[in-house]
């Protein structure tokens, strides 16, 4: 087996070119605004779509020679809506698990499993047209798992979710790969939920890589998270400097007798570490100035575009809103 | 293996069974149409005898009313593929590991067994009109069976005609185009013998014809002289099936 995804796409416009790799056992985001060709992306690998050239690889099947056996190994949730709306959660777990020819005998105990690990056991004799949206992605989630996928794959999963709702669906999703170790590959245009949640990010744009790394190898690429300390009273800047640059993952980006300028690469465990210098120094601290970066920031830097712009943002809401209503 | 198969082929004509248990509303909004052609139309044609040669009119017609019916419903089934394709569902189902036929199969099932339930409705409202329908359990069973076969090679038209079209306007259009004409070219109504020539060469090419007519033999007059018009219905919905199936993928392109 294969520890790897590799994908080589060129669609016009849609794709062009894309090369990357997903490493087994990670969180992969694919990151990027609207239309940069990430849901392409995923239906090429999901063997939707034949690429119009290149070719991807998923645990070393090709998606166009070997689709069923690449079929067998994803589990997928797309965009938009995937369940009877018109059904119980139950009954779509149920439909689908026999679609999906999960065997009789563990059929019902691995529908109640599931349901009560996403919390909707409470939930599940109702018709999924009364949930909310966190509730449906949460379902939708755990009929993907249903077949114990080796490769998950989510797109936008949680586009037009309130911040809570977000959340509860990633905790959910970490806990299920903290048990069961599933290689989770996402598009998503928050670039937040890329930062907080992969391990590696691949920043699309236009249907080309524009860059990838960890997230935080990414914010590298902005200097990284900025900290300003500024004193009481007048230090010996150069001193300082010299002291503190010593501290891995610190570096200065630029100091007077007033304040210091920093760039460093993990505030909540390099900051203390920083100030205690500082205090062992003899100097005392007025105001300490943290500014994070994000991904916004490495996408603007690089293509001079934002990832998420306000108006599409608007319009898509509203479609999911559509989509939920009108049903499966 | 092959018992999970069959199960994931007939899992989809459960979710349509599931579904319309939920909302029972539209089997009644269904039986509304074929109850006034059996009641109204029927009763009236019957009175001015326009067709001496087919015995008592409202029987004649009964099966054909029920075709009429059950048609209608199979060839607008390819709706739902396209509500979801507008949805994710159809994504999720041509990712999963079932071949690509099963999906085509199993809701040309759907769509056949959803149809079917006209067959109870519209014989029950008949009899309740006066026509004489056979009370054979062996003739009505093996009534229900053929529908259920025809009704698949409909639905699979109608899954065809929405993989082609993609949108609910252009299905809409085709479907309404197609339904009437393939009634009235039938021997839904009247007897083939009184057509003109021209709609009388349709009328043999319509499987609607073989139906109604299998039905008619089996339900008015007790007959089992029905395997003509179950080869002829057979490839029909094999033919059928076939062309959906290598067409399916077209819908989510």
């Amino acid at each position: 087996m294969r520890d790897l995804v590799k994908v080589y796409g060129r669609e016009v416009r849609a794709l062009d070119g894309v090369s990357l790799d997903v490493e087994e056992g990670a969180v992969h985001a694919l990151l990027g605004p609207n239309g940069a060709g990430k849901t392409t992306l995923i239906r090429v690998i999901t063997t939707q779509l034949k690429p119009s050239s290149g070719f991807a690889r998923v645990f070393g099947y090709d998606v166009i020679k070997e689709s069923s056996a690449v079929r067998e190994l994803i589990g997928y949730v797309p965009q938009e809506m995937s369940l009877w709306s018109d059904l119980s959660g139950y009954e779509n777990m149920l439909i689908y698990s026999k679609i999906y020819g999960v065997p009789r005998g563990v059929r019902s105990k691995k529908i109640e499993e599931l349901l009560d690990f996403m919390g909707l056991s409470d939930a599940s004799r109702r018709l999924v047209r009364t949930y909310s949206g966190g509730m449906i992605r949460r379902l939708e989630i755990a009929i993907a798992l249903m077949r114990n996928p080796k490769l998950l794959i989510l797109d936008e999963p949680t586009i037009g979710l309130d911040p809570g709702a977000r959340s509860l669906v990633w905790d959910k999703i970490s806990e299920f790969r903290r048990e069961n170790g599933v290689t989770v590959f996402f598009a998503t245009h928050y670039m937040d939920e890329a930062d907080k949640y992969a391990n590696y990010v691949t920043l699309l744009n236009q249907g080309k890589v524009v860059t990838h790394g960890t997230p935080s190898e990414l914010k590298r690429l902005v200097e990284g998270n900025r900290v300003v300390i500024v004193f009481k009273g007048r230090v010996d800047g150069s001193k300082l400097s010299e002291i503190i640059s010593g501290i891995h993952g610190v570096t200065i980006s630029s100091f007077n007798d007033e304040y210091l300028d920093l760039v460093v690469s993990d505030i909540p465990t390099k900051l203390p570490a920083i100030l205690e210098k500082i205090f062992s120094s003899g100097y005392s601290v007025s105001e300490v100035v943290i500014r994070e970066a994000t991904l916004d920031e490495v996408f603007i830097k690089l293509t001079g575009r934002r990832i998420t712009e306000e108006s599409g943002r608007v319009k898509e809401v509203v479609s999911v809103r559509k989509m939920i209503r009108r049903g499966g | 293996m092959r018992a999970a198969k069959l199960e994931s082929l007939a899992s989809m004509a459960e979710m349509e069974l599931r579904r319309l248990r939920h909302d029972p509303f539209e089997i009644l909004t269904r039986a509304v149409q074929p109850i006034l052609w059996v009641a109204v139309f029927g009763s009236v044609m019957a009175r001015i005898r326009a067709f001496p040669s087919v015995g008592d009119y409202v029987t004649f017609i009964t099966p054909g009313v029920v075709l009429q019916s059950s048609t209608f419903i199979s060839l607008a089934y390819g709706i739902a593929l396209i509500f979801e394709r507008e949805s994710g569902i159809l994504k999720k189902l041509l990712t999963s590991p079932i071949p690509r036929s099963y999906i085509v199969v199993g809701r040309a099932l759907a769509g056949g067994v959803r149809a079917s339930t006209q067959y109870v409705i519209v014989l029950a409202s008949a009899a309740v009109v006066g026509a004489r329908i056979s009370s054979d359990p062996l003739n009505l069973v093996a009534g229900y069976l053929i529908l259920v076969m025809a009704c698949m090679g409909f639905t699979s038209l109608s899954i065809l005609i929405a993989s082609l079209l993609k949108t609910r306007e252009r299905f809409m259009g085709i479907i309404g185009a197609i339904t009437m004409p393939l009634f009235f070219a039938s021997n839904a109504l009247y007897p083939i013998e009184v057509m003109p020539d021209v709609i009388k060469y349709i009328s043999l090419a319509n499987p609607l014809t073989y139906t109604v007519s299998a039905l008619r033999k089996l339900l008015v007059s007790n007959s089992y002289d029905v395997l003509q018009e179950i080869l002829v219905l057979a490839c029909f919905t094999i033919i059928s099936l076939g062309v959906a199936v290598k067409n399916l993928k077209k819908i989510i392109e």
